[in-house]
């Protein structure tokens, strides 16, 4: 550890600090922002005096009261809630447990997971959050544990670039996919340049492993084309919000968010809905209600809407719970809730919120240590300054960290170490065979001397730099003539890259069957489809459920440098 | 072939355990999609869509693994199939806060159950409606 310690002759007026109080000033924790609670504008975790008490009235299978509100004066997201998430049939028995009792099924391992979702699904958002309550950090990681719908963690990534260069997003998406994540994420600085950096990401996720899926955050319409067009594999960016005014100043609601997801899936793409605590205090309408009530209701809107699964842990709002007494243990508690009602959760980890590395590290472990369906949301596979999604709460610098902790606790993260030599190749068949896709459908060339650059390159500083106006003409023809992921298809088999072209075919094939459509699906690099149906969590306790083991196992006790025991001078790899 | 009675441990995923369950909406079978027959022309982008039938035995398996939303939505799904994309994009844009008035929307859920039989969307589209005219977010 570092410290700044600078001697300067104290001015008299001001009074005499310590030293001690100096070092800790220039700690980095310092920089982090942190604000008293104000409950009257929801500036409060999850422990507010104004959110409702929860309750319900169910006649002739409708519900008619719910946390408090008479169903006329519903507004439209607990009309949505009642009529959509909540099973008015088990509603009764499962609302006449005490808050208590149901934390109690959370976290005892006896009890199946079967056996709280038959209560979970009669529970109002109120209710889950009197649950949650009653719940500290490491009983909400012993719930999780057991409630994550996938058994098998994943992780998933950001590749993105500050200059949208395409090449760039290609080489990091492969590099990404060889070190385990099943799932990358980009999205732009200038919107033009999507369909591009969505054909790289495309083409450089099955460089390094097959049967990596990708998306491209865009608003609603333009994600929803280029997902049609097979251009990206699933979608993530469909967000909804916990008030009636904050949804509609996102221009939707909850049924024009439900015919999305059913539109996603009726052209076989998979889809995710994203929300978190801190959305509408920051767009400043929160109704004077907690932020993990109103998460809790984007949740059971989401469970409502039949998709089947959310990114959730706060995403792009972390700095607001992040500054409130409790408010990580909120993040925490919103993931829980979301695998409580049987949804993928998707868990942040995602936009950066702290200066503070024991802070990055303390925010990350109660998703890791127990295992979430993607323990990070994003993790940033480029350097901070090109993350077009402000930041991760970890970077490609953190990757040995990361490979290290995991040996360390015998937690499986779902990255592993890969020697350096694999992933320049990656990076350069990622670089060559978008090359030959951009040939081949006739778009800005990509020069040798660009594949060289990228292939040894962290970010996109040391590549140079392309010809803006003829990527954004390039970007456009694509758009215009209609280019689909089945032209990409075409394009890798032409640019001599048979075996990419086989693997993205295969991706684009599962549409076909909707497979991928279920539960926290993912697909494993031999193109089967691994999800909560058919790789249910099956955690019933010690010796049970998902442990790394086997040939996993030993792939997690590679680092960059281990040496052999016998021989310290000796290095294992 | 929706009739087929599906146990989801035995039949999923179903691309690997019940292909011959499984056509695209133009008629081909799964195993049909090679790199010779898109290299060969014989395979289009429409070939890579998901058919209402499989939709639904994909319903039939979400529901019986406990998950009724989303076979529901499967089922609105199946009956989307039928829409182009731009019918698609435009009923969702139609269904933005105050993008439409109540006549809009029911026209719409009318043109969805007696063009395209898609009586859920239609039930969806009323219902938003309904919610929407209540809570004053119809378009004036």
């Amino acid at each position: 550890m570092s410290t700044r310690s600078t001697a300067r002759p104290q001015a008299p007026a001001v009074p005499r600090r310590s030293k001690r109080t100096e070092i800790l000033e220039n700690r980095p924790v310092n920089l982090d922002g942190f604000v008293e609670e104000w409950p009257e504008v929801g500036m409060v975790a999850m422990d507010s005096p104004y959110d409702p008490r929860p309750g319900v009235r169910v006649r002739d299978g409708v519900i008619v009261e719910m946390d408090g509100r008479e169903r006329k004066d519903f507004d439209f997201l607990d009309q949505f809630i009642a009529d959509h998430a909540i099973d008015a049939e088990a509603a009764g028995r499962a609302m006449a447990l005490s808050a208590v009792e149901i934390a109690h099924l959370l976290v005892d391992p006896k009890v199946s997971r079967r056996d709280v979702l038959a209560v979970s699904c009669g529970l109002t958002p109120a209710k889950l959050l009197e649950v949650v309550k009653t719940m500290n950090v490491v009983e909400m990681m012993m719930a999780l544990q057991k409630m994550r719908a996938r058994r098998t963690p994943a992780n998933q990534g950001h590749s993105t670039s500050a200059r949208d260069n395409p090449v760039q997003v290609a080489a990091d998406a492969a590099e990404a996919g060889l070190r385990g994540f099943r799932e990358l994420e980009t999205t732009l600085g200038v919107v033009r340049y999507a369909p591009l950096v969505a054909i790289a990401l495309q083409v450089g996720a099955q460089a390094g492993k097959p049967g990596v899926l990708t998306q491209c955050a865009l608003e609603e319409a333009t994600e929803l084309e280029l997902g049609m067009r097979g251009i990206t594999g699933y979608a993530e960016t469909i967000s909804v919000y916990g008030t009636e005014a904050v949804f509609c100043d996102g221009d939707d609601t909850p049924w024009s968010k439900a015919f999305l997801a059913s539109a996603y899936a009726s052209r076989g793409i998979k889809m995710r809905f994203t929300s978190g605590t801190g959305s509408e205090v920051q767009m400043g309408n929160a109704e004077g209600r907690s932020m993990l009530y109103l998460e809790i209701r984007c949740i059971l809107v989401a469970k409502g809407a039949g998709v089947q699964g959310l990114q959730n842990g706060s995403i792009s709002c972390i700095g607001v719970p992040g500054a409130v007494p409790s408010g990580i243990r909120a993040v925490l508690a919103e993931n829980l809730v979301a695998s409580t009602v049987d949804l993928e959760c998707a868990s942040g980890n995602d936009q950066s919120f702290s200066h503070s590395d024991m802070r990055r590290t303390a925010r990350l472990m109660p998703q890791l240590l127990p295992g979430t369906d993607f323990i990070c949301s994003g993790y940033s596979a480029v350097p901070n300054y090109d993350n077009m999604f402000a930041g991760s709460n970890l970077d490609p610098e953190d990757f040995d960290d990361w490979n290290a902790i995991q040996r360390d606790l015998q937690v499986d993260g779902a990255l592993r170490h890969v020697p350096e030599a694999e992933i320049l190749a990656a990076r350069s068949r990622a670089a060559r065979a978008l090359q030959g896709v951009f040939a081949h459908l006739g778009l800005a060339p990509i020069t040798d001397r660009e594949i060289e650059a990228v292939i040894y390159s962290h970010g996109s500083k040391e590549l140079p730099p392309r010809d803006v106006l003829e990527d954004l003409k390039s970007a456009q023809s694509v758009m215009d003539r209609g280019v689909t992921g089945l032209d990409i298809v075409k394009g890798l088999e032409a640019g001599g890259f048979p075996d990419m072209a086989e693997a993205l075919l295969g991706v684009l094939r599962q549409r076909v069957s909707g497979d991928l459509l279920h539960t926290s699906a993912i697909l494993t690099p031999e193109l089967t489809t691994l999800s909560a149906v058919n790789d249910a969590n099956d955690y019933a306790g010690p010796g049970s459920g998902y442990r790394p083991s086997g040939a996993r196992w030993e792939e997690m006790k590679r680092l960059r440098h281990v040496v052999s025991a016998r021989n310290p001078e000796q290095e294992v790899g | 072939m929706s009739d087929a009675e599906l146990d989801p441990q035995r039949d999923y995923p179903l691309a690997s355990h019940r292909p011959e369950l499984l056509r695209t909406p133009t008629g081909k079978r799964i195993d049909e999609l090679t790199m010779a027959a898109v290299l060969a022309g014989e395979v289009a982008a429409e070939d890579l869509r998901i058919a209402p039938e499989t939709l639904r035995l994909q319903a039939q398996i979400a529901d019986s693994v406990g998950r009724p939303q989303l076979g529901q939505n499967f089922r609105r799904a199946a009956e989307l199939t039928a829409l182009p994309d731009d019918k698609v994009l435009g009923i969702y844009n139609a269904l933005r806060p105050r993008a439409s008035t109540r006549q809009e929307l029911t026209a719409i859920a009318d043109e969805l159950e007696h063009d395209y039989s898609a009586t859920l969307c239609a039930r969806l589209v009323r219902e938003a409606a309904d919610v929407y005219e209540r809570r004053g977010i119809l378009a004036s």
